[in-house]
């Protein structure tokens, strides 16, 4: 049996790869990868890898709404993406909602009333899993939309935190953690969270926010209040990135066109 | 298009980070690869005192709190490292000698590496729980260093390398690092020894400039050399001459792969070994595959398996299958004079005297009569998993004859028959002979006859109470220190002085009820101190009665998750033993606050019942509420009010009408099949006037009382069963008692049939009941209790369990013929009790006090599966530990008996309960004890002390003792006859008798 965070970390203060509290993991990404499309992203976040590909505003078929424009989100898990290769089936409960997810933080983020009675469709392909899937999802979207040209405030960036409380005492503090991989996610209650910025000045707003799996929400040691300010601030950290990739990119473009 | 490959060289971090790749393969046999992430770094401190730079780059958790440094600047130095040192063990080190890491005079400032933590927990979650508990110790001052994790002493498996190899290299360069940082730091710093027993390991560091010892090695140089040398493992120092030199007394193993498969294809089994008491030779195998279990014969086919072991067998071929044996076979007396030290050069494994045992077996077997009752008999061809323990025991003074200093090999005996002897190396053999000891087993290897084993501690000498209390409570595995600080803490800090608030707006009395008015009392044992429950009975105005059932609200005082309650609940249950109790809860609250005593005003959690005078049940209600007793009664004197005429008070007519409700409640369990069960039950009474001797030995004595208290205990257990069970469908935590598979009862109703023509059905509980009502013999009127204590070993133990964990018809309670049981009215002594009062507390919808600390794990239900398993595991082991003080007790009080008035025999009747061919099982009423009769036992007419023989006959079950060629003059005992018998208690020579004064049997001629 390997070892586990929660009867060490008191002691160490490390996780199981070797990372602090409010570390996160390697975030790599590139834009306009498949030219094919009207924008497009690859994301890596450790070993979690998320290819998203966006095509419109176009017209929508069937689209009936008049003032703005739909988001349509498909995630398609790799059979290979982890460690045990399995299909995954087509209706996957999980699957549908974190769609559905990812589709209400866009409609209501994205400028969509400039397009009426269009859609949008985001696709998102994971080719390697090691946890935080719909952080990386909301992130390989958010990049591939701005890669689209798809008007909106501020970046969406998203990240999922938890928590370790010391089986041994339960008095101890709860320790909040930033970005869990896989076998994290197994062993501790966690959530995900995205934010957008706000205007200058003012916070963040929380536009994402997902837990599935079970913790203390009331009482002295609440769980919940560390788990959500570790989260903002690791939103932040995450969105620097974003925009330094982005930056990079439209400075290499300029330079292109020179 | 693009390429998606990612260029990693252009990544400035990518020094930082490195992946673990390793293949393993899951329990279904699928093989995986796994890929891990590891991110390294410099700002891992090497939590030295001494050394100023981590102190100043050692990074904060998310509260702001820098850990604290453990490695101590001065660390203690030995003769070889006067400056003082830091161990650094390696994984072997701490799997063959945890105990000695435990100790707390040595082995303090020690480094355990991440790559040995992990490697320990992979082949020992014990031995890891252990060495966890003590890196937070802050006395021993372990420090936890995640080598793998720092930049420096990281290592990569190279390629062609063994795991192994890669591990003691990790080893090493951390060790390496060490010794360099603290060089920076200080101008003499301590030396890091680096502790392996394998001998390449240590060449290996020596080159490279490390200290490197063996634990004998490291061991030899503290100052308590002697004592702690003992506590080393035998097999620490055979990794380093494992070059196997004697024969190979048993076969190999099956590689785990091979099992695997078999297991799969169903040509291999897997179950769990258990020994016989009577026979150490026989053991069987439970598989889940056939209905009976497996014998084991021999010690070759039980290859190194010790009682309790999970085991892969493979059956044997037809003609090797043999009846179960009908002997009675002590390793004391067959191998009495063997020497551990000249053990390699005996020829085989089975020695002279087990073979002609067996041979007696085979004779069997081939007669025609037991050809029928032959069994499979299968063979160990695998162990799964060792369940060994720390073993009680005592040294056997035929073997070590050894010199002072000098280290000498000796067998210890368990005191657990079903355990082979032990080999340990000793240099104090004379100050442990005559003690009780605990050792350990470390190895069985196929070179030994034995395991191999070491000592741990000695409990003191043999036959003294603090020792044999102690062995019988490290045998049965009871959590006996006193209560930790953490614990304490959590009671009421008014102590005793703690009154339910006198203001009925105090918190403390919301939604509770005023039963301070009611006629309340409790029946109990004489000298009950943890009183867990009182009655009342009254008149109602519809000629109806209004009957009570007060239990101590425990659960007012013990919140779910705080120390106590996770005390309690690893504690299980408080252990009675003859002379001590140990508590589950602290005396505070199992004797004063929640102990419903009277005269005083507690909390309590009160089921009441409308009966009418027939003891229909017409309606019951829950409540917590506050109640003061009115009187403490002990059975007898509750009996003896009851009878006086004289007495017509309104307690005395309500304890009347609660002893006619009972009858006529007990009637109607009768009626529906509920069993009259009986176990041998015996009281200890101890002489007040020294507590250290004990007066006699008496019989319970069974008074109409009892029975009262038990029938409205148990109707208020199934009344709230059924009350939990129905808000919890899935989390209600029940107890069951499951029917006995008709196979249990083979034996018994065949012996039953054949010696006294009684028929037993066994169909239903109700069919056994009645039948086991029938079989009486006007002879002898014990013969009906006889038969029921055999009927209650026939059957399964009940066991707590959690309601989604059977169907529902399965929740019924055999013995007791309810559908729904559980246990609700000794929360003090039980923990189960108090979970149920949780439960049904959240069930009445209860808001009071306490009622806000919700308690997750009511409705979590593989949380409460694991809460049962350990009750079950500890309430078993209380029983066997209670059962097995009596018995000691019992041989110290015929001690005393004999010491008072010596030469005084102390004849009885005795019953006889199993025959062997070379000897019997007999029970003895009075002392509640069965002890068996060998030959030599048997008083014959006319007594020469020639070589007693005996001829047995299997069908009829009867054992006719004789002396050579006098086959006239024998005894004659067959199964259920009653016998003269004189008891004595004598201090048998068999080290494994030894101190516990067994109790020895002679069947007087008639």
């Amino acid at each position: 049996m390997p070892l586990d965070t929660i009867s060490t970390y008191a002691q160490t203060l490390l996780r199981q790869d070797g990372r602090r509290w409010n570390e996160l993991r390697r975030i790599t990404a590139s834009i306009s990868t498949q030219p094919s499309s009207d924008g497009s992203s690859l994301l890596t976040m450790g070993n979690t890898m998320v290819l998203c590909t966006v095509t419109g505003p176009r017209e929508g078929r069937g689209q009936r709404d008049n003032t703005n424009a739909t988001v349509e989100t498909e995630i398609n898990v790799a059979p290979f993406a982890q460690m045990d290769r399995r299909r995954r089936i087509r209706n996957d409960k999980r699957i549908q909602e974190l769609q559905s997810t990812v589709s209400n933080a866009f409609q209501s983020h994205l400028f969509t009333h400039l397009y009426p009675r269009s859609t949008i469709s985001i696709s998102l392909h994971v080719l390697s899993l090691d946890g935080a899937l719909l952080v990386a999802c909301l992130n390989a979207a958010s990049l591939a939309l701005v890669d689209a040209g798809v008007p909106m405030p501020s970046i969406l960036a998203a990240i999922s935190s938890g928590s370790v409380t010391p089986t041994d005492d339960s008095s101890a503090r709860p320790e909040p953690i930033l970005d869990l991989n896989n076998t994290e996610e197994q062993e501790l209650p966690f959530l995900s969270i995205a934010t957008v910025a706000g205007q200058p000045g003012s916070e963040d707003k929380v536009s994402v926010l997902m837990m599935e799996s079970r913790c203390q929400i009331g009482g002295a040691n609440s769980k919940l209040e560390s788990m959500m300010a570790t989260g903002v601030d690791g939103c932040k950290q995450v969105r620097r990135k974003m925009e330094d990739v982005i930056r990079k990119h439209g400075a290499r473009v300029i330079q292109g066109r020179k | 298009m693009k390429s998606l490959k990612r260029g990693l060289a252009s990544d400035p971090n990518a020094a930082n980070i490195s992946s673990k790749v390793f293949i393993r393969s899951t329990k279904s046999g699928r093989v995986q690869k796994v890929v891990r992430e590891q991110y390294l770094r410099k700002d891992i401190p090497c939590s030295s005192l001494l050394c100023s730079s981590c102190a100043s780059t050692a990074v904060a958790d998310a509260n702001g709190v820098v850990p604290k440094f453990v490695l101590s600047k001065r660390p203690a130095g030995t003769k070889a490292f006067p400056n003082g040192h830091y161990l650094m063990p390696d994984t072997n080190v701490l799997l063959s000698g945890m105990d000695l890491f435990e100790e707390s005079g040595h082995f303090h400032d020690v480094i355990i590496l991440q790559t040995v933590l992990e490697e320990l927990k992979n082949r020992s979650l014990p031995l890891y729980n252990r060495l966890m508990s003590l890196t937070r110790s802050e006395e021993k001052r372990f420090y936890l260093f995640f080598n793998e994790f720092r930049s420096e002493t990281a290592v990569r498996r190279a390629d062609g390398e063994t795991i192994n190899d890669r591990n003691d290299r990790s080893v090493r360069n951390a060790a390496a690092w060490y010794t360099s940082h603290l060089a920076r730091a200080t101008k003499k710093p301590p030396v890091i020894v680096v502790l392996t027993n394998d001998q390449d390991n240590r060449r290996k560091a020596k080159k490279e400039g490390i200290n490197a010892l063996s634990l004998r090695e490291y061991v030899e140089g503290l100052d308590d050399a002697d004592r702690l040398l003992d506590m080393v493992s035998q097999s620490a120092e055979g990794q380093e001459s494992r070059a196997l030199q004697g024969e190979l007394f048993y076969p190999e193993y099956y590689s785990m792969s091979r099992m695997m498969t078999g297991i799969k294809a169903g040509t291999l089994h897997q179950g769990v070994f258990s020994v016989s008491p009577y026979n150490y030779l026989e053991g069987t195998v439970k598989v889940p595959a056939f209905d009976k279990p497996l014998l084991v014969l021999g010690r070759e086919a039980s290859n190194r398996s010790i009682s309790g072991d999970v085991v892969v067998v493979e059956l044997l071929p037809k003609d090797q299958w043999k009846a179960p044996s009908t002997q009675i076979l002590d390793e004391d007396t067959l191998d009495q004079n063997e020497n551990p030290d000249t053990e390699e050069q005996e020829e085989s494994v089975v020695t002279e005297n087990e073979k002609r045992a067996l041979l007696e077996d085979v004779r069997r077997a081939h007669s025609a009569s037991a050809e029928t009752r032959a069994q499979p008999t299968c063979r160990v061809v695998g162990v799964m998993k060792r369940n060994w323990r720390q073993l009680v025991g005592t040294i056997d003074n035929v073997s070590g004859a050894g010199t002072g200093g000098r280290q000498t090999t000796v067998f210890l005996v368990p005191m657990d028959k079903r355990i082979p002897k032990i080999r340990i190396r000793t240099r104090q053999v004379e100050e442990l002979v005559g003690k009780r000891i605990v050792a350990t087993i470390d190895s069985w290897d196929r070179d030994t006859r034995y395991p191999v084993g070491h000592y741990i501690r000695s409990l003191g000498e043999l036959e003294t109470k603090e020792a044999e209390t102690e062995a019988l409570l490290l045998e049965y595995d009871v959590q006996y220190r006193p209560f930790p600080k953490a614990v304490l803490d959590c009671l009421p800090s008014e102590g005793h002085n703690w009154k339910v608030p006198a203001d009925t707006d105090d918190p403390g009395w919301r939604d509770r009820r005023d039963l301070r008015n009611l006629l309340v009392c409790s029946i109990d044992p004489p000298g009950c101190q943890d009183i867990d429950d009182a009655l009342h009975a009254r008149l109602l105005d519809n000629g109806n009665f209004e009957v009570g059932v007060h239990i101590a609200d425990v659960s007012n005082f013990v919140k779910p998750n705080n120390p106590m309650d996770v005390e309690a609940s690893s504690r299980g249950t408080t252990v009675y033993l003859v002379d001590k109790r140990i508590d589950m809860l602290p005396m505070l609250l199992g004797t004063d606050l929640c102990s419903l005593k009277p005269y005083v005003e507690r909390y309590a959690f009160s089921t009441l019942w409308e009966v009418t005078p027939d003891a229909e049940i017409v309606s019951a209600s829950f409540t917590k509420s506050v109640i003061r007793s009115k009187e403490a009664f002990s059975y007898e004197q509750a009996q003896k009010r009851i009878d006086d005429p004289t007495a017509t008070d309104e307690l005395t007519q309500g304890m009347r009408t609660l002893l006619s409700l009972s009858e006529k409640l007990r009637q109607k369990r009768m009626d529906a099949g509920a069993l009259n069960l009986s176990s041998p039950e015996v009281r200890i009474e101890a002489d007040n006037e020294s507590s250290d001797s004990l007066a006699d030995v008496k019989t319970k004595a069974h008074l109409a009382t009892n029975s009262l208290v038990e029938e409205f205990m148990l109707l208020a257990n199934i009344t709230v069963a059924r009350k939990i069970q129905s808000v919890f469908p899935q989390t209600a935590l029940l107890r069951r008692h499951a029917s006995p598979p008709a196979s249990n009862f083979a034996d018994l109703s065949d012996q039953l049939k054949r010696m006294r023509g009684f028929e037993l059905d066994v169909s239903s509980s109700k069919a056994l009941a009645d039948s086991l009502d029938r079989c009486v013999d006007p002879n002898h009127p014990f013969f009906n209790t006889l038969i029921r204590i055999m009927a209650t070993r026939c059957m399964t133990s009940a066991e707590y369990f959690c309601s989604g964990s059977h169907a529902e018809p399965e929740y019924r309670h055999y013995g007791l013929a309810s559908e729904i049981y559980t246990h609700f009215t000794s929360p003090i002594r039980r923990y189960a009790d108090l979970l149920v009062h949780r439960q049904l507390a959240y069930a009445i919808g209860y808001e009071g006090q306490g009622s806000e600390v919700a308690d997750e794990s009511l409705r979590n239900k593989t949380k409460l599966e694991r809460v049962c398993q350990n009750l079950n595991f500890r309430h078993r082991n209380a029983q066997m530990a209670g059962r097995a003080s009596i018995e000691y007790y019992v041989g110290q009080a015929l001690k005393a008996r004999a010491e008072k008035t010596p030469g005084a025999a102390i004849d009885v009747d005795g019953y006889v309960m199993r025959v062997f061919e070379n000897g019997a099982v007999v029970f003895v009423p009075q002392f509640g004890i069965e002890g068996l009769v060998r030959l030599e036992d048997f008083q014959l007419k006319s007594d020469e002390g020639t070589k007693r023989e005996s001829s047995f006959d299997a069908d009829n079950y009867r054992l006719t003792v004789f002396e050579k060629d006098r086959e006239q003059q024998g005894v004659r005992v067959e199964l259920f006859q009653q016998l003269k018998v004189r008891v004595s208690s004598e201090e048998k020579s068999g080290a494994r008798e030894k101190g516990k004064r067994r109790v020895r049997i002679v069947v007087l001629s008639a």
